[in-house]
């Protein structure tokens, strides 16, 4: 019986000590059938013979080619035992088979020794070879699933474990596979694992993923060190709670024995809110209304205004449009420009999600009236547009699919081609890209043929949703129609919470999954329960942004210092802190030009035009470029850089534009300059408009100072002060 | 600037591009990174420190330049008669006076070939040694893949005040970081060097800006400068990067070493004639000055060279100003002792196709993509000179001796620089992807 061959481990041992393999039996006499698929291939992938840098990759190598990480039994077994004229394995001779001299390294081998020979592996691959090399032995059960014990722990700094995985058949039986299965953590300075699955804790508190792979199957431990010192219970029980976010966060804290740091100030609030929510920064106006208004519910009030500002439609629309825009070289400027109105004018509909997904995903007409069919337009082929859609609408990247089994999940190839058999029966009429103009109008409909092949099998693909069921039937006229409600029904988790996911990580500027649209069970999210309370709450309310963000903004959570305190410097990923950012290139530049208040101009935009607004990236801005936009040029294009760079930097320093705009004889600075304004109304005007909050005492006198000075040029010391302010951290960063 | 444009129509405006990557710190990717990063050691010994690379956007013709065929019947030899070099038996097209003189100094490869036959493909594969993913337009600009001036960035670094990675006057099309990240993009000088206002964007202060003004400035931002920093590391505090981004960029302003790479009116009458009074010259005047100034990785973007149309008026003129550039630049290096150190590339994404033509709707002759054959030119970084490797058919089609890819070609820069060109890198969604999937350089160059 295959399933207990040689490979057993001994059940008892739980903890190791040190990094030496765990013990293993002496292999056993070869009478014991060993299977290619349950026994050998596993050996394959474990001594990394199948992995993208060796064997595994296209075009393999050294002229041995086998599927990556194994996924492909048949494929395998036909490039060991048939191709390279047989030489690789050797019945008459099972010692002579490259096969085993190969990586005992008896003979060169590029990848160098992969393993003792007389080791258990050794002898497997010999047992096979003696056996007669069967493709499968008779009756041999099928894998079903992994399981890795422990599923979750808690672990003290420092500390060890050893995890054990277990493989289970089909026919019952399991198996210890742990010496044959891959790790991998997810946080290796939290918590680190070896190649033999021993964890061990690092010296800082959080919590990581270690994943097990085993063939095709996948299981994770969860792993999490709290803080040495526990906290009492009663600390947590204080807490403030604005709403569910909050109990989700603080319970998770709790675990992690850290305690959140405190509240921001106002003008923290009101600055991070309204580059939030709107992508602006706070008027000085506001900033003195805000600060002075004494009701007690005036930082929920703020969002309520703001929710309903058209700013913070163009600003989320903004967000969607780097993820849907294509390049308007490749699809025409005006279906791209089409595209833009037709996301943006949903936005400010305050359309819910949903039905934005609908309209999209199932979108027929004109390029020249529907602006929605332009991802059709650019994404011309089913597993193109199936690979945006998975990605975008449920987290879920498909395309290592695309040409071999997902490395970490269970996608395989007909999954992928499954998915994209939705968009197989596209109807097109007019003219196609063109690039660089493409100005041609181009029609979609649901047609009434077309199909997708699996490119290995050639079969022709039945339309297939990634899980749970969306039927194509005789009667479906649009196979995107029946699409559009799996993916947008009330019963897809997955829809909701990649949402959620996405403007929880806008918002606290780390996603509870991370990357944002990479959800799978080896990418665990930080704080399920609350991803689960967010998606659901998203749900209920009618899948509407608007209050997606209210209650965000509202929690307790949202509203932390970015200060830490002595528990929490180390959390980066549970928002016992607010975490800071950079602001995005256009709320920079729209706030450059409230302080300046010099109007930006953007080409082929009329006069009056935010950043926000810009429907393409073409559009000339060496700020914009600066600080980091899409680039239409990559692929894909939708990636956006929140790090600072030195170009950044040097731009605000000395850019002729910005000192040009400063310098201006109708700028604030030249109209503070030529008031009868007191220095401290002048501190107090910059402070607000360039950081959101009244000058303190001292800051009162550097001003006063500068500008009462014998001689001063009231207008260059307000240039001055405005620069000094634009290349400081206070102004570039959102705190 | 004079804007060039492609058969396709397309400018391109002066830009820094930003690649994919750089997410937030997510765990396997950080992991994994780490794992990429731990094989950095080991790389190949390098016999050269800095390359200068003169991208001739468009394809140049590989008749008009490097190898001509004066056998070929004369719709495929073309208007220009061969000449010889410094190398016995090997013959230059006319206008490469300066350069057949001084073969000498550098080599020749007429054998590369690939499958690539459009701008937007031949750039990527020529530029980063990888083949696009998926098809791709003539007019796209694309990147799959880091650049080699990407990659030298982040591996060779700068330890000054300047950037390591230099495009001028634009970044070439798939010249970009990809997933390495922004860090890596080239720092673009749109500006021209020929002009007499010339400068670099944001480098120096603004033009009418006094010193002591920028100086009072600077101490007024340190005073004002109140966010609290979060020292603890652990905290990940994006403002230390840019603490330490603004005492870089402060550092290349105030820096006499950083602006005088900049000036290029520090030299001499004589030697600016040198190189010659255009764009092109001057540019590669300022490559030089870089690279002196421990810039590791200079492109010169030299635009132009999709010439369907009215080829040899056209290169009748700009050929000798070419050829007196780069012949300049070579022998300015080797002058100054560099040349052995510093690699001088040139080449553009394809050669040009044997039989000239007119194309519908043109009145003159040109030349038109081809990928079966092109010259690429190099030079110092132990490269020896008076060496031609490999051979293009007696009519100029296809390389047919020593053929090599363009894998072969870029694993042969990586190899001179001390990269090794078969490292596996991994993309931050942790998929690994080899430096150069074919790290084998040219044996006769190394």
């Amino acid at each position: 019986m295959a399933i207990t061959s040689s490979l057993v481990m001994d059940q008892g041992v739980s903890v190791a000590q040190g990094t030496e393999p765990p013990p293993v039996q002496k292999p056993v006499h070869s009478q014991q059938p060993v299977d290619f698929e349950n026994d050998l291939q596993p050996v394959l992938t474990r001594f990394g013979c199948t992995s993208g840098p060796c064997h595994g990759k296209a075009r393999g190598q050294g002229g041995f080619q086998l599927s990556l990480l194994g996924f492909d039994a048949n494929f395998d077994y036909e490039a060991i035992t048939k191709e390279g004229r047989g030489r690789r394995v050797f019945a008459a001779a099972p010692e002579r088979s490259l096969l085993l001299m190969k990586p005992v390294a008896e003979v060169a081998h590029g990848g160098g020794k992969r393993f003792e020979k007389g080791s258990p592996e050794y002898h497997l691959i010999l047992n096979w070879i003696k056996q007669g090399m069967g493709r499968k032995v008779p009756d041999a059960p099928s894998l079903q699933k992994i399981t890795v014990t422990p599923a979750a722990t808690i672990l003290r700094n420092n500390e060890t474990l050893q995890l054990t995985a277990t493989a289970h058949y089909n026919n019952g039986t399991t198996r210890d596979v742990t010496r044959l299965a891959a790790f991998q953590s997810n946080e290796s300075p939290i918590a680190n694992v070896d190649e033999y699955g021993l964890v061990s804790a690092g010296t800082i508190t959080g919590d990581a993923a270690i994943m097990v792979r085993f063939s095709e199957q996948m299981a994770v431990c969860e792993v999490t060190i709290p803080r040495p010192e526990p906290v009492p219970p009663a600390m947590y029980a204080a807490l403030p709670r604005s709403n569910f976010i909050d109990e989700h966060v603080w319970a998770k804290l709790e675990r992690l024995h850290i305690l959140p740091s405190d509240l921001c100030s106002d003008e923290t609030f009101l600055r991070r809110a309204t580059t939030d929510i709107c992508g602006r920064i706070p008027l000085p106006q506001e900033v003195a209304e805000f600060l002075d208004s004494k009701s007690p519910g005036k930082r929920s009030e703020l969002v309520d205004r703001l929710l309903l500002e058209p700013d913070f439609a163009d600003h989320w629309a903004n967000k969607w449009m780097d993820l849907l825009r294509p390049n308007p070289y490749r699809v025409g400027i005006k279906s791209v420009m089409n595209y833009d109105h037709w996301i943006r004018e949903r936005f400010h509909q305050r359309m819910p999600w949903n039905q934005f997904v609908k309209e999209l995903v199932a979108a027929r007409g004109s390029t020249f009236r529907n602006g929605a069919v332009t991802l059709f337009r650019d994404r011309r082929t089913p597993d193109e547009v199936g690979t945006l859609v998975s990605q975008l609408f449920v987290g879920v990247r498909l395309e290592c699919a695309k040409c071999h089994h997902h490395p970490f999940e269970k996608w395989s190839q007909d999954d992928f081609y499954g998915f994209a058999a939705y968009f197989a029966k596209i109807g097109r009429k007019g003219t196609g890209v063109s690039p660089p103009i493409s100005g041609s109008e181009e029609f979609f409909f649901a047609g009434s043929s077309g199909s997708v092949q699996h490119p290995v099998t050639g079969a022709t693909m039945q339309p297939k949703p990634l899980f749970g069921t969306a039927e194509v039937t005789a009667d479906t006229s649009d196979p995107r129609d029946v699409l559009a409600e799996w993916l947008t029904s009330p019963d897809n988790q997955l829809f909701v919470q990649v949402m959620a996911n996405r403007v929880w990580a806008d918002m606290m500027n780390r996603g509870l999954v991370e990357p944002v649209d990479d959800f799978r069970a080896t990418n665990p999210a930080s704080n399920q329960p609350l991803l689960d309370a967010l998606g659901n709450h998203f749900r209920d309310s009618g899948f509407s942004l608007t209050e997606l963000v209210r209650i965000i903004a509202n929690s307790h959570a949202y509203q932390l210092s970015s200060l830490t305190n002595e528990h929490n410097a180390v959390d980066t990923r549970n928002y016992s802190r607010h975490y800071r950012s950079r602001l995005r290139a256009e709320v920079l530049l729209d706030a450059f030009e409230d302080i300046s208040g010099i109007p930006q101009s953007y080409g082929a935009m009329p006069a009056g035009t935010s950043a926000k607004q810009i429907w393409t990236h073409r559009t000339t801005s060496l700020f914009l470029d600066t600080f980091g936009r899409p680039d239409p040029n990559q692929d894909p294009p939708c990636e956006r850089v929140p790090d600072s760079t030195v170009v950044q930097s040097l731009h605000l320093m000395n850019s002729e534009k910005i000192h040009s705009d400063l310098l201006n004889k109708n700028s604030h600075a030249a109209k503070l300059a030529e008031s009868n304004q007191t220095s401290t109304d002048i501190a107090k005007e910059l402070y607000r408009r360039v950081y959101a909050r009244n000058p303190r005492q001292d800051e009162l006198i550097l001003v006063a100072e500068l500008l009462d000075a014998k001689d001063a040029n009231r207008k260059q010391v307000i240039e001055d002060l405005m620069w000094a302010m634009l290349n400081t951290p206070e102004f570039v960063f959102q705190d | 600037m004079a804007r060039q444009r492609n058969c396709e129509g397309t400018t391109r405006r002066d830009c820094l591009q930003f690649g994919i990557g750089a997410l937030l710190g997510t765990g396997l990717v950080d992991s994994l990174r780490v794992l990429g990063d731990s094989k950095n050691t080991g790389g190949p010994k390098a016999t050269a420190k800095r390359c200068i690379l003169i991208w001739m956007d468009g394809g140049p013709s590989h008749f008009e330049t490097f190898d001509p065929k004066p056998d070929a019947p004369t719709e495929f030899r073309g208007e220009f008669s061969p000449i010889n070099t410094a190398v016995p038996g090997t013959l230059f097209s006319e206008h490469m006076v300066k350069l057949a003189a001084s073969l000498d100094d550098f080599a020749m490869i007429r054998s590369i070939r690939h499958n690539q036959g459009n701008h937007g493909a031949g750039n990527h594969y020529m530029m980063t040694g990888s083949p696009p993913r998926i098809p791709v337009g003539c007019g796209a600009f694309v990147s799959f893949h880091p650049s080699m001036g990407s990659v030298v960035a982040k591996e060779l670094g700068n330890n000054n005040a300047l950037p390591p990675y230099f495009s001028m006057p634009q970044m070439s099309r798939s010249g970009g970081p990809n997933f390495l990240g922004a860090r890596y993009a080239p720092f673009v000088v749109a500006d021209d060097p020929n002009k007499q206002s010339f400068k670099v964007r944001d480098v120096a202060l603004p033009k009418d800006l006094a010193t002591t003004r920028f100086d009072q400035r600077t101490d007024l931002r340190s005073k004002i400068d109140k966010m609290v920093r979060l020292n603890d590391e652990a905290a990940a505090d994006p403002v230390a990067a840019f603490d330490q981004y603004f005492e870089q960029g402060y550092n290349l302003v105030t820096s006499p070493e950083a602006q005088a790479a900049f000036n290029i009116n520090q030299e001499s009458d004589a030697t600016r004639d040198r190189y010659g009074r255009d764009s092109f010259g001057q540019r590669c005047l300022l490559a030089r000055r870089l690279v002196e100034g421990g810039v590791p990785f200079v492109t010169v973007y030299d635009g132009g060279w999709d010439h369907h149309q009215n080829i040899f008026p056209t290169l009748r003129k700009r050929l000798p100003e070419w050829d007196n550039s780069v012949a300049a630049l070579i022998q300015d290096l080797k002058e100054r002792g560099l040349l052995d150190s510093t690699l001088v590339v040139a080449l553009g994404e394809f050669g040009r196709t044997p039989k000239i033509s007119t194309l519908s709707g043109q009145k003159t002759p040109g030349r038109d993509h081809w990928a079966n054959a092109m010259s690429v030119l190099m030079a110092g970084g132990g490269t020896p000179g008076g060496t031609v490797v490999g051979a293009t058919d007696r009519k100029g089609f296809s390389a047919v001796d020593r053929v090599l890819s363009p894998e072969n070609f870029v694993s042969t820069i990586y190899h001179k620089l001390g990269i090794d060109p078969g490292k596996v890198l991994y993309t931050p969604q942790g998929r690994p992807a080899h430096l150069v999937s074919d790290a084998t350089p040219i044996r006769e160059l190394v």
